[in-house]
């Protein structure tokens, strides 16, 4: 139970801080979306807890529902970090497009 | 026939001049990419008459090939030579990778240290990571190549315009040999002889070079 009091304390504040970085305008308002979405998601699954407990049981599943929240947690991080990967090569891929013009302007 | 080469630099100023120098009587145009060196690569290299540019800032040896080679399109290169700032290849192989394309034989000439001619290749290379990857290149892109990685080559102007390397790091010798295949060029290895002052790429760069291979076909 404080687990998952605490746990509720620090999603809410990761909330607040989006909704101030949107009001001050540092992220974008699809990325406010995005992690409003999932700060959400994880609020929801961490209030109805038990409620995933027994539905990972009734699907067979011998582990708790707070290791299923914990692996998909990994499963999406591991996505994220991918993708972030992707988006910098392309950065590094414009970023080399545009030395080339500057170097050959020159 | 307008022979120029191109040769991609960083922190080079060592070697710089001698190559050039030593290049001069076999090649009607020298341009050097000073890929942002924090030595006077720069100065050596246009004191001993190349042309040089400099990448603002530092991409690696593919982006300054690629540079380079799009300057020698621009200025009106009809063969274009990529050849190491290191002073490893040797300037006099030079005619024989000319030879093919002159002829009207070979679209690209890739130099090999694996054929006639003798190289001091260092060991562990000779005889492990080489074979490695050429058994890659078999595996990967079924291109049989004596010599999988050699970065001394010479296009024709035809080849080169339809060669864009998009691999600003080492990959891009790979990413090269595959595409001048993929291109329809017809492609020769001729022997040339490879003097090695360093070690050069570690077994840790092949990995590297596999890993900047598949994220650049991720970001297509």
């Amino acid at each position: 139970m404080l687990q998952q009091l605490l746990a509720i304390i620090i999603i809410v504040s990761f909330l607040v801080r989006l909704f101030k970085q949107k009001k001050k305008n540092q992220i974008t308002p699809n990325e406010f979306f995005i992690w409003l979405i999932f700060w959400l998601i994880a609020l929801i699954a961490i209030i109805f807890l038990k409620q995933i407990d027994t539905l990972v049981a009734d699907l067979g599943f011998s582990g708790t529902g707070i290791n299923i929240l914990v692996y998909l947690a990994v499963l999406a991080l591991i996505y994220l970090v991918f993708r972030m990967r992707l988006n910098i090569a392309k950065m590094e891929k414009n970023i080399s497009e545009l030395n080339q013009a500057l170097t050959l302007k020159k | 026939m307008k022979i120029t080469t191109v040769i991609p630099a960083y922190n080079e100023a060592d070697n710089i001049g001698g190559v050039i120098v030593k290049l001069k009587s076999y090649v009607d145009e020298i341009i050097v990419v000073d890929d942002s060196s924090r030595d006077n690569t720069n100065e050596i290299a246009r004191m001993a008459g190349a042309v040089v540019v400099r990448h603002v800032i530092n991409r690696g040896q593919g982006a300054a090939l690629r540079t380079g080679t799009q300057l020698a399109l621009d200025r009106g290169a009809d063969i274009i030579i990529h050849f190491d700032a290191d002073d490893q290849f040797q300037a006099e192989d030079i005619p024989e990778m000319l030879a093919p394309i002159r002829n009207g034989s070979a679209d690209a000439v890739l130099g090999s240290r694996f054929l006639t001619k003798k190289s001091n290749l260092p060991k562990m290379k000779q005889y492990f990571i080489m074979p490695l990857a050429r058994f890659i290149n078999r595996l990967l892109f079924n291109i049989k190549l004596s010599d999988p990685q050699s970065g001394f080559r010479a296009l024709s102007r035809t080849s080169a315009q339809k060669l864009k390397i998009e691999n600003d790091g080492m990959a891009h010798c790979t990413e090269i040999i595959h595409k001048l295949f993929k291109n329809g060029d017809r492609v020769v290895e001729v022997p040339i002889t490879v003097i090695y002052h360093e070690f050069g790429q570690k077994f840790s760069g092949g990995f590297k070079i596999i890993k900047d291979m598949i994220i650049q076909k991720l970001i297509k």
